[in-house]
């Protein structure tokens, strides 16, 4: 189920596979015990080559000075990591992701769970719910990002409704505005991830036992309760796993809303770090710096992921 | 009655996120038959005629129809792609109890914890140093990796379920392990087909930066997903031309959503989480 327990499934084959391999009553052409696992390379030497050598290659490229494509290169060692932790810009990133995650991560995650609980009690018409939440899930990073530039750019719909509702003072150029861009790019985030999230908690309560719920309702708890004190504990590692995906798809991904919405601006008020491996990589062209904050970006993420798993550790 | 007094508050809130969800898309369904005075006038009043001024605007100005062409391009020599590789990759590990075979099979699931967007620069790169770079090639042979420790996975748990007696008994009858493949196992997974191919046919149409990066602005080469945000940079703020494009993006994966909704759920749903 998850990838960071072990997977069941690995030690399957061992309990399948060998009864009928030890009752082998006639004698086989050849051994078959190896006989496929040849099958297995092109897919892994595809993985390797396009997958795991580029993410190696960003820790040598860290330590290389390299101001541009066609310019020559030296070694750099830790040079590049001075830059960067002298670079205010860089210090502004750490501060709007770590804004983005604290926000936007426990807001998603809450919203998506009572949502999630909420369409597995089959209330009535949670078919069109579910056939909506899905819908973020669905579309493109550059057609939600226009769906926000629809709503936020200074003639798009919010404006549009603060104005018809006598608000015209509250109007701002949303996206522009130092003061609300990073939030833009949150709401973005938390609207697309709520819908996709609570339906992968609906999946997981829907396998969860009716007698569980409804033993704690003949008891005398409310769904409230219900919710939190019965249901949580006992899907609480997925709920562990899926936080995680958020946290990395909220992490690398705000590269992607950024560079469409804002471009890191007004100044570097909405740059996050993902957004700064690429401005540095293919705007500015200083690609040491670019990687080393992408090794950084890397060890936040691991960080953050065994972070996660201890929090939501099963722990009864 | 089970959803008493006490869930009014639980139906509101869902079902006003419901409509934060509902909204942008009738919004941009109504815009792309309006005109901007229209749509300034009144944004959510239903189109007065279904003109397809809009969608031809943008299908010029932006070559849309060319990008949507490349994209149906990519995605689909991309997933052939991922299937060949992953299909033997998959039986080859579900069937084999070597010590070998499990350790590939925790390098495809340790694949999960390597973000894809993190080697955008290095993978730029490898494009450059192997002459691909803004080609569409380069992504056909690149889109498949990403997807390759999501697509073995599901298929290895797949194929775990295939009796091995049907295996014994094909062989018997002489099937050589390519046919044992073609005949036995793939008929029997085609339900884990269908997931891989579906989560992918989503990956694929919809990515972005990596297209962006690579392939490049080239009208001729540049998928649908990249060709779209420049439809904001040529028509300024025509909101008409700029939501007719994004309708036109979402069409196939419209169409298959809607075809395949219980399938295509089930994919959802089981490939994030192994993730």
């Amino acid at each position: 189920m998850t990838t960071l327990t072990p997977t069941p499934g690995a030690a399957e084959p061992g309990l399948t596979g060998a009864p009928p391999r030890t009752a082998g009553r006639r004698p086989r052409p050849r051994p078959r015990k190896q006989g496929g696992t040849i099958l297995a390379v092109p897919a892994l030497v595809w993985y390797l080559v396009f997958m795991v050598g580029p993410m190696v290659a960003i820790f040598v490229i860290a330590a290389l000075r390299w101001p541009g494509m066609l310019q020559p290169v030296s070694f750099a060692g830790l040079g590049n990591l001075r830059a960067v932790l002298d670079d205010p810009v860089f210090w502004a990133a750490v501060r709007n992701t770590a804004v983005q995650l604290a926000v936007a991560l426990p807001l998603m995650i809450v919203c998506a769970y009572m949502v999630g609980y909420y369409v597995a009690q089959r209330p009535p018409g949670h078919r069109v719910i579910r056939y909506l939440l899905f819908v973020p899930g669905l579309i493109s990073t550059p057609a939600k990002a226009m769906v926000f530039y629809a709503a936020l750019s200074p003639d798009g719909l919010l404006n549009g409704a603060l104005e018809s509702a006598g608000l015209s003072s509250l109007t701002d150029a949303w996206l522009a505005s130092p003061s609300t861009a990073l939030a833009c790019l949150i709401a973005l985030d938390v609207w697309a991830g709520i819908g996709f999230t609570a339906v992968l908690f609906a999946a997981r309560l829907g396998s969860v036992p009716d007698e569980l719920g409804e033993a704690a309702q003949l008891d005398g708890a409310g769904h409230w309760r219900t919710m939190w004190r019965v249901h949580f504990p006992v899907i609480r590692d997925y709920v562990g796993v899926v936080t995680m995906l958020q946290f990395l798809w909220t992490l690398f991904g705000s590269a992607q809303h950024v560079l469409l919405l804002t471009q890191g601006g007004p100044g570097s008020s909405s740059t996050t770090l993902s957004f700064l491996v690429y401005q540095k990589a293919f705007i500015a062209a200083d690609l040491g710096y670019s990687q080393t904050v992408g090794v950084i970006l890397f060890l936040a993420g691991l960080a953050g992921l065994l972070t996660i798993r201890r929090l939501f550790r099963q722990n009864y | 009655m089970k959803f008493g007094k006490r869930w009014i508050p639980a139906h509101l809130l869902v079902w006003s996120y419901a409509v934060l969800l509902l909204v942008p898309l009738y919004y941009f369904l109504a815009s792309a038959f309006k005109s901007n005075e229209e749509i300034f006038a009144h944004p959510f009043a239903l189109p007065d005629s279904f003109g397809l001024g809009n969608f031809s605007t943008a299908f010029s100005s932006a070559d849309l129809g060319l990008a949507v062409v490349n994209s149906a391009l990519v995605t689909s020599v991309a997933l052939v792609l991922t299937l060949a590789l992953a299909l033997p990759a998959a039986f080859a590990l579900a069937r084999s109890t070597g010590r070998l075979a499990s350790a590939v099979e925790k390098v495809f699931s340790l694949g999960f914890l390597i973000p894809t967007f993190a080697a955008l620069f290095p993978t730029f790169l490898l494009a450059a140093a192997t002459g691909l770079f803004h080609t569409r090639t380069f992504m056909v042979l690149f889109l498949p990796a990403t997807a390759m420790p999501l697509s073995v996975v599901i298929l290895i748990q797949f194929m775990r379920t295939v009796p091995r007696e049907m295996e014994e008994a094909a062989r018997m009858d002489g099937a050589s392990t390519y046919a044992v493949l073609r005949h036995v196992y793939a008929p029997m997974c085609l339900p884990g087909i269908a997931t891989v191919l579906l989560l992918n046919f989503l990956t694929f149409w919809n990515e972005y930066l990596y297209s962006l990066v690579i392939i490049g602005p080239d009208p001729a080469q540049r998928t649908v997903q990249v060709a779209l945000p420049t439809l904001k940079a040529i028509t300024g703020t025509d909101y008409g031309v700029l939501t007719a494009g994004t309708v036109l993006t979402l069409v196939p994966v419209w169409i298959v959503y809607t075809v395949l909704q219980r399938r295509m759920q089930q994919a959802l749903v089981s490939g994030a989480v192994k993730m």
